[in-house]
Formats: structure tokens, C-alpha cells, sequence
């Protein structure tokens, strides 16, 4: 079975971190070639690093996240890099307007290379407007965007990002959502096209309801956290008790608590009232809270889960590794021996799949190199 | 965005749309955007819980209500199946609307001849909630056999928990967002809002694309199966592979370090006004010249401690006052200007009222569309970041309309898709297979 890109080249270009962008595309079976500087690509320099090997170009682990899949390509100058670029289908980079045409790399210089070619330009602000030209990395974007308003303890602390570069990686899962639609026009037309992908929209997109309640009550939302309670292990658990998905969740909410003994004043036939529910809350936070005292945390969220419940144990991101479901899913791959987070959805007909280990610095570049070579017309 | 004339990247496809709630309307909202037809089935006497469910869009003169008072006595006033407002944010792409009775026959029927006219069926309810109504992914093949069939719900269908039900913060927490946000030695801050609605929806568009690609490459159609959890993991980047190749888990007393990220002066300072802040991030030595020279060199800045980068990391709560003193002075605006211009990354922490009424760059590209709905006339909604030049998206779709009131492209449906006669619709709605 082959993936659904099989056959496709495409060359990223990357300083900003979006290379999330093209690991997408190569787990649809494309060629991703990584061009690199002589010196490696900056996230090579980013950490955590195998064994402590601070430095190691191909000691990342950030790089190997971010890039299995991928081939590297060192480019000596703009030369090649142009050379390569006109062997591909989708150029995927962070250059603003006046870099790529500087460098020939922008949208019309490849397409003149390269007639059909897509560009998927990947930037903080977008190609155009006021602030195209403005710095960001992802903590602005977070800021700009508008989760920092709202996520944080409350606002005697300051409003906070989470971890680890979620809004270039929005930008990226759009970029390559781009990319797919512009190679479904391109396989109907021959026509290529130029994708601009603001991150900064991106970032602004993804604050679920916030928008729309400041248009219906002309306030925004404040800062909060989700309440949570304290499983007998010490672990949090997302416990809620979502009246609104329906009158059930109550019952076996219920039902489960008087099952352990702990319903206590929630058994009284008031609560059977939803007003009554709503004004009472803390009662049945107070009840959850009980029920967790006497469960740990792994197991408290599968009894919430057992009874309808959507519960959830707050995992630190490498305690999914162990997650039995996720494990019979097949999610989590082994690539040269080592563990991977793998497929983000079960293609039985085009699996999502990474058919190398993450490249080192200019693994690819002569094959790559003397592939391209031997493609272009002889004079 | 896009007029009239241009093409657009999906131009014929048709999706079948059964989503609900977020997560899988996010991803059937973006295929909208780049020009799919796509057709929501709906329920009237199930409608969408983000039909029924505050923020309500308010009659004029009339005070919203947040969503904090979201509860089923909410839900149970009988509101108008229009004004849900967080419907709005995830129906746009000039989605239709048409409601069928699924458990009756004449519904069934109905249901069996849209898939026969459409490319892609798309639905987020419970595991087996479509198989049960006759409508499982053999049956599916047989009416159409390129079909391709995305399911989108909090576990998959496939596994031993498929039965575990999620919702944002479910997700979050199961995957590690949650504990990704918090400053080092408190509980987890989470996200206040459910980021994988949106990850899982993105991840789901993808995973139609996918099938569509490969659609055009074999003639073969599949299923998808997409859940809320594993769209999750690669987003905390390495940390996975730092316990399994390195044994060490994020579960630890400086994890995770609230806004700091390796650089100094890096997070967010109190700026004039109540509860505003401006975050400015210098990762490097040039950032932090430039910052200098944008303050004006104020004394403190030559502090012997802050010459180099790590000795600013290691003075970062000296350092961090300093630079407050100087942000609380300013707008958080205006000082987002001076360090801007200054060569320093720096942004306004901005609120859903600021992007909507004070960022110049999100109305320059664009990111608000004034569309209009039936019942609520216009509200501003969104599309997609990003700008195609052959084939532009646009938030109201192919057909430029605000997200649909409930059924209302029934006739669009019945007599133009289906081609049906006056008098096949009449029976149809007097069978009741129309609710």
C-alpha cells in the first residue's frame, strides 16, 4: 500500500519553526527534501539532546521530531538551492517578499523555473499588511493571537503560552491543509499557485467560542483554568460534569458516587433539577472530589469514562507513551529502534507512515544532488 | 476574499456532512472555505448542541449572555435553534442545512440517495452511532463505492476505550496539552478553551484531503478514522522522544517553565491598564541590543549581570523587574510600536475584543468576513489563515452566506441536488422524514 503523496517532491526552506509542515506531508509518502545551510539547519541546535550531546548537529531531539522522514540537503549557495527548487512540485518556506526575490526564490522566479510549482510561504504575519515585517516567534504569536488573554491562573499571574510552539504548528497544519487543496486544483488545471499562510491568523483562529462571545455579550472571556481535583496519587484530573450534553450525564454521574459511597447531599431528589444543579456546582465538585480521594488518577478518569463520563487524567505529554488505547491504535511507531509519535489518524487505504529515520546533516546530498542531475534536459 | 469569478481549489466536491459540536465542524468549516459544497444533516428535535447552547447571538437590543451559564436549563429554554453563537464560529464555508429524521424510513432512504451524489461523508458522533442507523462504512461503499468516509470523534473507532467520549479538555489533559501550560512548581494552568476541537478538526481536513489525494491517484475511496487523541502527541515536540531515548519525563519541578523559552527578557509584563500586558521575547544578542537601544539605554540595562545572554537567563527576575518598570509606563500598543520598530519580537496580549476591533494586520488580511445568516443577519466571522493566489478561499463559500439556520437549504437540497418533483417532496414531508 503506498501513501497518497507518493511520487511528489517536495523541498522545504525553513528558518521559522514550522517544519511540522512538511513531516505531515512526508507521512502521505512525498519526498521531503530538508535544505540546510553548510552549518545545519537551526533546529539542530535546538534541544533536548540525545545523551546530553549538546551541539551535535544530529544529536537533536527537537530536530528529530520535527523532521523524520525527511531527507537532508546541504546547500552550498543560493545556486543550489534554486537548482533544487526547480526540481520540486512544493517549495515550503519562511522568506518575506523582499527575501525571496532577493534570493530568486520567490513565487514567480519558480514558477518561471518551474511552471505549476506551488509555494507554501509559511511567515509570523503573512505576505502582506501592516505588520508583515514585524518580528514574532511563538510567544508573541500567542500573544497577538489571543490564548495568553485567557489561559493562566487568574490575574494576579500573568497570562501564560503553553509550551512548545503551538502556534507555528497551527500555521504548519494549515500550510500543508493548503498544499493538499493546491495540488488537488493543480492536478485538475496544471496550475500552481502561491500560499501565504499567516501564523498570526492562525494563533487568532483557534480560541474556540472566545470571538463569538465577545460578539454576543460584548465582553471577552477572562482568564481561568478549568477546575480539576486531586486523585489520591496526587495526579489532576479533568473531572467535569457537562450538564448541557444531556440529562443523562447527571444519572450515571450519580449512580457512580452512590456506588462508591460518596454522593452524599447530591443524593437529595433537588438535584434532580438542573437549575438546581447549576446553582449547587460546588456541591458536585465537592462530591468529585471526595470520589477522587479515594482513587488514583489513571483510575479514577476510566470510572468517570465507565459511566459516561468525559474525564481525563492531566498526563505529561510522554505518559501517552503507555496509554493502551493509543497503543493498539498502532499510533506509536519504532523507526531505527526508536519510538516515535506516529499516524494522526488510521488511512487504511493511504497510511500515514514515516519511511525513514530522521536525516543527518547532508545525509542526502549527493544522491539527491546527482538525481536532480540526471533529470534536468542536457544541453 | 475571493469574487465571483475565481475558481476555487475544491471546485465540485460535495461533502455529507452528520458533524456536530466543534471538532468535526472545524474541519468540514475549512473544506467550505476552499469551495466544497458542503451538507450539513441535522436533527430539529436533536439539533446541534451549539445551536441551542450560550453565548446567544442577541435579538437587537438585547443583552448576550456568556457561556458560563451553559447549562441544560440553559439549553432547555427552547431558544430559537439560530442564535447558539459558537455555531457561528465553526459553520462557516456557505455550509447547507437540511434536517432528516435518520430513524425513519422515508429519512433513511433520503439519506442513502445524498450519498450517492456525494464524494465525502463526514460525521463526529459516538463510535457506531452511524453503523447503527444502517448507514456503516460497508453500506456506504455499496451506494457509492469511491466514497470516502471521515469519521471524527474523541477516541476513534477502532480500540479498546472507542467508548471513552472527550471533550476538549478531556483530550488535553489525556495527551499532555494540559500540563504543557502552568509556571514551574504550581498545578497545570491547562487551556481555558478546547485547543484539540480545533487540532482535531485541522487534522480531520487533512485526513479528507489525504483521501481525496489518493482518490485521484487509484479511484478508491476510505475511511478515516480520526480521533481527538492522536492529533495531540506530536504537538509537545520532543518530549516524547526525550523519555523514550533519554528516559526523562516532563512530569518534573521545572516543567513547564511558564513563558520562559532558553532567551532573556522573554515573557509577559504588565503594561497601563487594568489586567494588560505586553510580551516581549529576546532570544539572542541582537534582539537584546536592540532592545536596549529602543528603551533609550536606560542605566539599569548596563547592569553588569545582563552583558551576556546567559547571564541575563540566570538574573531573569532581575531583569524581568527592570523591564516592567519600563512596560508599565507605556500602552501596551505603543510599546508593541517603539519595540517593533526597534527590531525587538514584542506583541500586545490581546483579547477576542482586541482582534476583532483593534488589529490593524487581522483586518488587513482579512481575517473577519462580514457574512449574513437568516435569522441573525450579520455578524464578522472567520475562515482560514491563509491567502491562495490561483484559487482564493472565501469564509461564505461558493455561495457567500453566513453559517445556516436550521434546514434551511432543505428545498436547495431536495429539488436542485436530488432533483426531486414537487410531489416527491410533499410525500417526503408528510412521510415526516423532515425534522
Amino acid at each position: 500500500m503506498t501513501g497518497a503523496l507518493d511520487g511528489l517532491r517536495i523541498v522545504e526552506l525553513v528558518d521559522e519553526p514550522v517544519e511540522y509542515c512538511g513531516r505531515l506531508l512526508a507521512g502521505l509518502g512525498a519526498e521531503v527534501i530538508k535544505l540546510e545551510p553548510v552549518g545545519g539547519a537551526p533546529s539542530r541546535q535546538v534541544g533536548p539532546f540525545v545523551d546530553g550531546r549538546e551541539g551535535d548537529p544530529d544529536a537533536s531531539l527537537h530536530f528529530w521530531h520535527f523532521n523524520v522522514g525527511k531527507r537532508s540537503v546541504v546547500a552550498a549557495d543560493d545556486e543550489a538551492v534554486r537548482r533544487v527548487c526547480a526540481s520540486a512540485d512544493v517549495v515550503i518556506h519562511t522568506l518575506g517578499r523582499a527575501a525571496a526575490k532577493e534570493r530568486g526564490l520567490d513565487h514567480e522566479s519558480l514558477t518561471a523555473a518551474h511552471p505549476g510549482v506551488i509555494s507554501c510561504v509559511i511567515t509570523p504575519f503573512g505576505l502582506t499588511g501592516p505588520w508583515a515585517d514585524y518580528q514574532a516567534d511563538d510567544l508573541v504569536l500567542m500573544a497577538l493571537g489571543g490564548s495568553m488573554a485567557v489561559c493562566g491562573y487568574g490575574t494576579d499571574d500573568p497570562p501564560l503560552a503553553c509550551w512548545g510552539d503551538q502556534a507555528w504548528l497551527t500555521a504548519s497544519t494549515y500550510g500543508a491543509i493548503a498544499v493538499l487543496a493546491a495540488l488537488d486544483h493543480r492536478d485538475r488545471t496544471g496550475e500552481g499557485q502561491l500560499i501565504d499562510v499567516s501564523a498570526h491568523q492562525a494563533s487568532a483562529s483557534m480560541t474556540e467560542w472566545h470571538v463569538m462571545t465577545y460578539l454576543c455579550t460584548g465582553a471577552p472571556m477572562a482568564r481561568f483554568r478549568h477546575p480539576t481535583v486531586t486523585a489520591r496519587d496526587g495526579k489532576q484530573v479533568a473531572a467535569l460534569v457537562p450538564d448541557f450534553l444531556g440529562p443523562h450525564v447527571f444519572k450515571n454521574f450519580l449512580t457512580m458516587l452512590e456506588a462508591d459511597g460518596v454522593a452524599g447531599p447530591l443524593s437529595d431528589p433537588a438535584f434532580e433539577d438542573p437549575r438546581h444543579r447549576a446553582r449547587g456546582y460546588g456541591e458536585l465538585m465537592a462530591a468529585t472530589q471526595r470520589l477522587a480521594d479515594r482513587h488514583d488518577g489513571e483510575e479514577l478518569f476510566r470510572l468517570g469514562q465507565e459511566a459516561g463520563l468525559p474525564w481525563g487524567v492531566i498526563r505529561s505529554p510522554d505518559e501517552a507513551l503507555v496509554d493502551r488505547h493509543l497503543q493498539a491504535r498502532g499510533h506509536f511507531v519504532e523507526i531505527d529502534g526508536i519510538t516515535h509519535s506516529g499516524a494522526p489518524f488510521i488511512a487504511n487505504g493511504s497510511p500515514f507512515s514515516f519511511d525513514r529515520p530522521p536525516p543527518r546533516l547532508g545525509q542526502h546530498t549527493d544522491e539527491v544532488l546527482e538525481a536532480i542531475e540526471s533529470q534536468e534536459p542536457k544541453p | 476574499m475571493g469574487d465571483a469569478v475565481s475558481p476555487v481549489a475544491l471546485d465540485g466536491l460535495r461533502v455529507l456532512d452528520f458533524c456536530r459540536l466543534g471538532f468535526g465542524s472545524q474541519a468540514t468549516m475549512i473544506l467550505g472555505c476552499l469551495g466544497a459544497e458542503v451538507i450539513r444533516i441535522e436533527s430539529t428535535t436533536r439539533p446541534d448542541p451549539i445551536r441551542v447552547m450560550p453565548p446567544f447571538v442577541p435579538e437587537p437590543g438585547e443583552v448576550g449572555q456568556g457561556f458560563g451559564g451553559a447549562t441544560l436549563a440553559n439549553a432547555q429554554k427552547q431558544q430559537s435553534a439560530n442564535r447558539g453563537g459558537i455555531f457561528y464560529k465553526y459553520n462557516t464555508g456557505g455550509k447547507r442545512s437540511i434536517a432528516v429524521d435518520a430513524r425513519t424510513p422515508e429519512g433513511l432512504d433520503l439519506l442513502k440517495e445524498l450519498v450517492q451524489v456525494s464524494d465525502v461523508v463526514t460525521e463526529s458522533f459516538a463510535a457506531g452511532t452511524l453503523a447503527r442507523w444502517g448507514l456503516d462504512y460497508e453500506t456506504l461503499r455499496e451506494l457509492r463505492p469511491d466514497i470516502i468516509y471521515v469519521s471524527m470523534c474523541g477516541y476513534g473507532h477502532v480500540g479498546p476505550d472507542s467508548h471513552y467520549v472527550t471533550m476538549g479538555p478531556t483530550a488535553q489533559a489525556l495527551t499532555g496539552l494540559t500540563h504543557m501550560v502552568g509556571l514551574p512548581d504550581r498545578e497545570p494552568a491547562g487551556w481555558s478553551f478546547s485547543y484539540l476541537d480545533h487540532v482535531g478538526g485541522y487534522l480531520g481536513a487533512f485526513g479528507i484531503l489525504t483521501a481525496l489525494a489518493h482518490r485521484r491517484a487509484t479511484g478508491e475511496g476510505q475511511h478515516v478514522d480520526v480521533s481527538q487523541l492522536e492529533p495531540a502527541t506530536a504537538l509537545g515536540g520532543a518530549l516524547l522522544l526525550d523519555r523514550s531515548v533519554n528516559g526523562r519525563s516532563s512530569r518534573r519541578p521545572d516543567f513547564p517553565p511558564g513563558n520562559r523559552r532558553g532567551g532573556a527578557p522573554q515573557g509577559a509584563y504588565r503594561a497601563l491598564g487594568d489586567d494588560r500586558w505586553i510580551v516581549i521575547s529576546c532570544s539572542t544578542e541582537e534582539h537584546w541590543r536592540n532592545f536596549v537601544a529602543a528603551l533609550g539605554h536606560p542605566s539599569w540595562t548596563a547592569d553588569p549581570r545582563f552583558a551576556t545572554l546567559a547571564g541575563r537567563v540566570e538574573h531573569a527576575d532581575d531583569l524581568d523587574r527592570n523591564v516592567e518598570s519600563w512596560t508599565e509606563q507605556f500602552d501596551r500598543y505603543d510599546a508593541m510600536e517603539i519595540l517593533q520598530r526597534g527590531g525587538v519580537p514584542a506583541g500586545a496580549v490581546q483579547d477576542a475584543a482586541d482582534r476583532v476591533e483593534r488589529d490593524p494586520q487581522l483586518e488587513a488580511r482579512g481575517q473577519f468576513t462580514r457574512l449574513t445568516s437568516t435569522e441573525v443577519g450579520e455578524l464578522p466571522l472567520e475562515g482560514v489563515p491563509f491567502a491562495l493566489s490561483a484559487t482564493p478561499p472565501d469564509t461564505g463559500g461558493t455561495i457567500h452566506r453566513g453559517p445556516p439556520d436550521m434546514d434551511e437549504d432543505r428545498d436547495y437540497v431536495l429539488r436542485e441536488v436530488l432533483g426531486l418533483t414537487h410531489d416527491a417532496v410533499a410525500r417526503l414531508v408528510d412521510s415526516g422524514a423532515l425534522r
